[in-house]
């Protein structure tokens, strides 16, 4: 593979993960974010793996095993399964309409490249120029955990924004070490099964899964 | 060796306090007890020899502490702290193996108390900044929790305690702040780095620091106005550890204020010691008319705490403007008085405490105005207290009397100073001191004349019991000390002159001649409080010889016996006697503009007649009226304000993680 090439492969990688997060704003259908979220997880692996050929690194390579199978496949899979039992939800009306945030998202991306630039001076190369790529996901998750009301759509930015800091890490300084990635995959996972149970016994419970109107646990 | 002893002295309080955790009920009290008594005394002995030797020892441990490691220094200066508390500690152990058997203790107040005690050796002998906030936060920490102890349920405790830990937390607060600049601007931690680089520091720097040192200690010490939580936490605390926090806790404020005042910074500028003495004055004199003012036994105790301070203080802001004005003598001569009374008041009220603390297990309650007659119930702890409150109300021959006339004597020749607002100081001082005396007598004459004389005034006093031998023994230990300090304070002032001149930045020459009695050569004055006391007991005995072989006259022969205090009378109840209210009341009628006391006379007339009463009820408190001036209003602020922002987190998750968006966006912005 030319040297270029990969820089490409990378960027395309970076491009997909942010174009995502930000289709994420656009749909409201649930099952829609889940394999936006899929495709985010196969984009990263992908990255994970150009770099792990890039640096001839075997730990990196396993390490985007473990982001395939636990981002693009198990994950997704897990959340499919609460969408499922209560098919036809849809984000309906979320606190800031889809216009209103497709604007914000591009302010925040223009943030993310302003202020990243001292991140991508510290180790002045071809990939950490693209660090504002993952800074951009990070706040765009941040902003659809603020503003989308249903219980999946939280947990789907709460992956955007591990997803994210994964790119931001992958980029910056190849990668967490193996065992670091392996714990947060793991911790990651168990995040969303706490959350698949509790959403289902909200639902159970309440009827609904609007988080915004569960205010009665506040003392 | 003297290190050895010191950290035997601190660590066998800690396995006490393992040992109180662990061992069964039957035990655990004695074993904590004991174990805590033997590091009293191995810390006694330690910091004697540092005293008597005047060879400090340093040691540091890099482990204990992570990044700065734990460095231990006993100076002479620290040595007298740590001797104080060493002997405080052995009889507030020995007094709680009964007291603790009367109360039940749980196993958190034995854990607690032998943990306390240990930061409290501790503290005098940290010698960087890192373990002195250390040990000082462990101190408050340890403290709080035995103050809380076995009655954390009531309310009044509860109360207490809040009041104390916000005290102690703004207090611990503006230490940290001002010594970590300190610290900062030496380049070093170390106290000897400190020291040796004060030089370099401008003097708006060590002021600012001298100043948030001494917010912070004065708080710890009770000085008014930052003393509101003394008179609350003493009371409610179990005895053994109101007497601690009297006897040994208190005395670490003025420690600090000494340390960082003279030691670290080297005298600075005289308004900084004009300003501890002016504390030094508002506290004596408002410490002493609440004294005489209240019928709450431990109440009254406590309030003479701040009264003591007071005192204290004053004598070591005299020694630092005397000081300031080049007058080494009576500077020298000031601070020894500070430390004596520091060190009899010390003994005497944590004696004053542990018989209060007899007094309240046996008879259920604090209030004088239902004691009463306590004398023939509980004659050891009656003499006790007597002894407690002859030394504190400055009676010749008492170790009180010895420190008084000490402070007094610096005072008074402290006039020939060559500044005139030292010598206003002076004269405000010896005004004080004059008032406070008088003050502290009328106190302790009710005290004593209220709750240990006349005839019972409630059932609980009428079936009191004497205390169990072991607080007995507590309160001989201290009752002993006083004694013997008061009658041959000669034979313990040379160590004291060294800790002043060790204390004084720059050092203090030689005044005293070695002798039993008190004697100052570089100033001109001497007493000898053995022959006072000598000829006080002369006097009685001859008294007593005269009145069993004088002839007596023809009416004495049968004399007619009534009640004791009955005033001849045939029937004397308890309510003809006087009460505490009342002894009190001309006073407070004196002092009404300070004291604002609270009262109530409600008059039900008869049906038939206006003209009769039936019934005539009197309520009367009298509450801090500082601190109803000047804290509730700023609690009541600080409520509302926190009132008000309780609406900001509405119980929805997207405003919350909105807040924490912005925060993250804020962050971004500003560092890239």
């Amino acid at each position: 593979m030319r040297p270029g090439a990969e820089l490409d492969l990378v960027g395309l990688a970076g491009g997909v993960v942010l174009a995502g997060a930000v289709l994420t704003l656009w749909r409201k259908d649930l099952r829609a974010l889940i394999s936006l979220l899929s495709l985010q997880g196969v984009a990263l692996a992908t990255l994970a793996a150009v770099l792990a050929v890039h640096g001839d690194d075997v730990s990196l390579g396993v390490v985007a095993g473990v982001v395939l199978v636990t981002k693009g496949i198990v994950i997704p899979g897990l959340l499919t399964r609460v969408v499922r039992s209560d098919p036809g939800s849809r984000e309906t009306s979320p606190l800031v309409n889809v216009p209103a945030s497709l604007v914000a998202a591009a302010v925040l991306v223009v943030v993310a490249y302003v202020v990243s630039g001292r991140f991508s001076a510290l180790f002045p190369d071809a990939f950490t120029r693209l660090a504002p790529l993952g800074l951009a996901t990070i706040l765009v998750g941040f902003f659809v955990l603020v503003t989308r009301r249903k219980a999946v759509s939280q947990i789907v930015g709460l992956l955007l924004v591990d997803n994210g800091i994964a790119l931001v890490a992958f980029l910056l300084t190849a990668g967490f070490p193996l065992l670091v990635e392996l714990g947060a995959s793991l911790d990651l996972l168990l995040v969303v099964v706490v959350l698949q149970v509790l959403t289902t016994t909200i639902r159970a419970r309440f009827g609904h899964v609007d988080l915004d109107q569960l205010r009665e646990l506040h003392d | 060796m003297s290190a050895t002893a010191y950290l035997i002295g601190v660590s066998a309080p800690c396995a006490a306090a393992v040992l109180g955790a662990t061992l069964p009920v039957g035990r655990r009290l004695l074993g904590a007890a004991l174990l805590s008594a033997v590091g009293c005394l191995a810390a006694l002995a330690g910091a004697g020899e540092v005293l008597l030797s005047g060879h400090p020892f340093a040691l540091h441990s890099a482990e204990v502490l992570p990044l700065t490691g734990v460095d231990v220094s006993l100076d002479p200066l620290g040595a007298l702290f740590v001797a104080i508390t060493a002997i405080v500690g052995l009889a507030v152990s020995c007094y709680s193996i009964g007291y603790g058997a009367y109360s039940n203790a749980g196993r958190t107040t034995t854990a607690v108390l032998p943990a306390f005690l240990a930061t409290l050796l501790l503290v005098p002998a940290a010698s960087s900044v890192a373990t002195f906030m250390a040990a000082w936060e462990l101190m408050a920490l340890t403290s709080l929790l035995a103050l809380l102890g076995d009655h954390r349920r009531r309310s009044e405790t509860r109360d207490a305690a809040q009041w104390y830990a916000a005290m102690t937390h703004i207090g611990a607060a503006a230490i940290l702040f001002g010594l970590v600049l300190l610290a900062a601007r030496s380049g070093g931690q170390s106290f000897a780095a400190i020291a040796a680089h004060r030089r370099e520091l401008s003097m708006p720097l060590r002021s600012g620091v001298f100043v948030l040192a001494l917010v912070g200690f004065a708080s710890k010490a009770g000085a008014v106005p930052l003393h509101v939580w003394l008179p609350r936490a003493h009371p409610e605390a179990p005895s053994p550890v109101s007497a601690l926090m009297s006897g040994a806790m208190v005395n670490l404020g003025v420690y600090g204020i000494l340390r960082v005042g003279e030691v670290l910074l080297g005298g600075g500028e005289l308004w900084w010691w004009l300003l501890v003495a002016a504390l030094g004055v508002t506290s004596a004199f408002f410490g002493a008319l609440h004294a005489a003012a209240g019928t709450d036994l431990k109440r009254l105790l406590a309030y003479s705490t701040v009264d003591n301070v007071g005192l204290v203080l004053l004598g070591v802001g005299a020694a630092g403007a005397l000081q300031s004005d080049g007058d080494r003598v009576l500077a020298g001569l000031a601070l020894l008085a500070a430390l004596f009374h520091l060190a009899n008041h010390a003994l005497f009220k944590s004696g004053l405490f542990l018989a209060a603390g007899a007094v309240q297990h046996s008879t259920g309650t604090r209030d004088l105005d239902r004691l009463g007659g306590l004398a023939r119930k509980m004659p050891v702890t009656a003499v006790l207290f007597g002894i407690g409150a002859l030394s504190i109300s400055a009676v010749p021959g008492s170790n009180g009397f010895a420190s008084e006339w000490l402070l007094f004597e610096g005072l008074l020749q402290g006039f020939a100073s060559h500044s005139a607002a030292t010598q206003a100081a002076l004269l405000a001082g010896v005004a004080a001191l004059a008032i406070t005396g008088g003050l502290t007598a009328t106190a302790f004459v009710k005290a004593i004349g209220v709750g240990f004389l006349g005839q019972p005034r409630s059932e609980e006093a009428r079936e009191a019991n004497d205390a169990a031998p072991s607080m007995l023994a507590g309160m001989g230990i201290l009752a002993v000390a006083c004694v013997a300090l008061g009658v041959v304070p000669g034979v313990a002032l040379p160590t004291f002159e060294r800790v002043a001149a060790d204390g004084l930045a720059g050092g203090a020459p030689h005044a005293l001649r070695p002798g039993i009695g008190i004697d100052l050569a570089a100033a001109r004055g001497a007493i000898d409080p053995a022959l006072v006391v000598a000829g006080l007991l002369a006097v009685f005995l001859l008294a007593g010889i005269a009145v069993r072989f004088a002839p007596r006259p023809a009416q004495l022969r049968h004399p007619r016996r009534g009640e004791v205090w009955g005033c001849g009378r045939e029937l004397q109840t308890a309510r003809m006697e006087i009460t505490a209210t009342s002894f009190a009341e001309p006073l407070q009628r004196v002092f009404a503009d300070v004291l604002r006391p609270d009262r109530d006379l409600e008059v039900t007339h008869a049906d038939e007649s206006r003209y009769f009463a039936e019934a005539i009820s009197f309520h009367q408190c009298v509450d801090d009226a500082l601190e109803r001036l000047a804290y509730l209003p700023v609690i009541a602020a600080v409520v509302s304000w926190g009132r008000l922002a309780r609406r900001v987190p509405n119980g929805s998750v997207h405003r919350y993680l909105a807040f924490g968006f912005a925060a993250v966006l804020v962050v971004l912005v500003v560092l890239g």
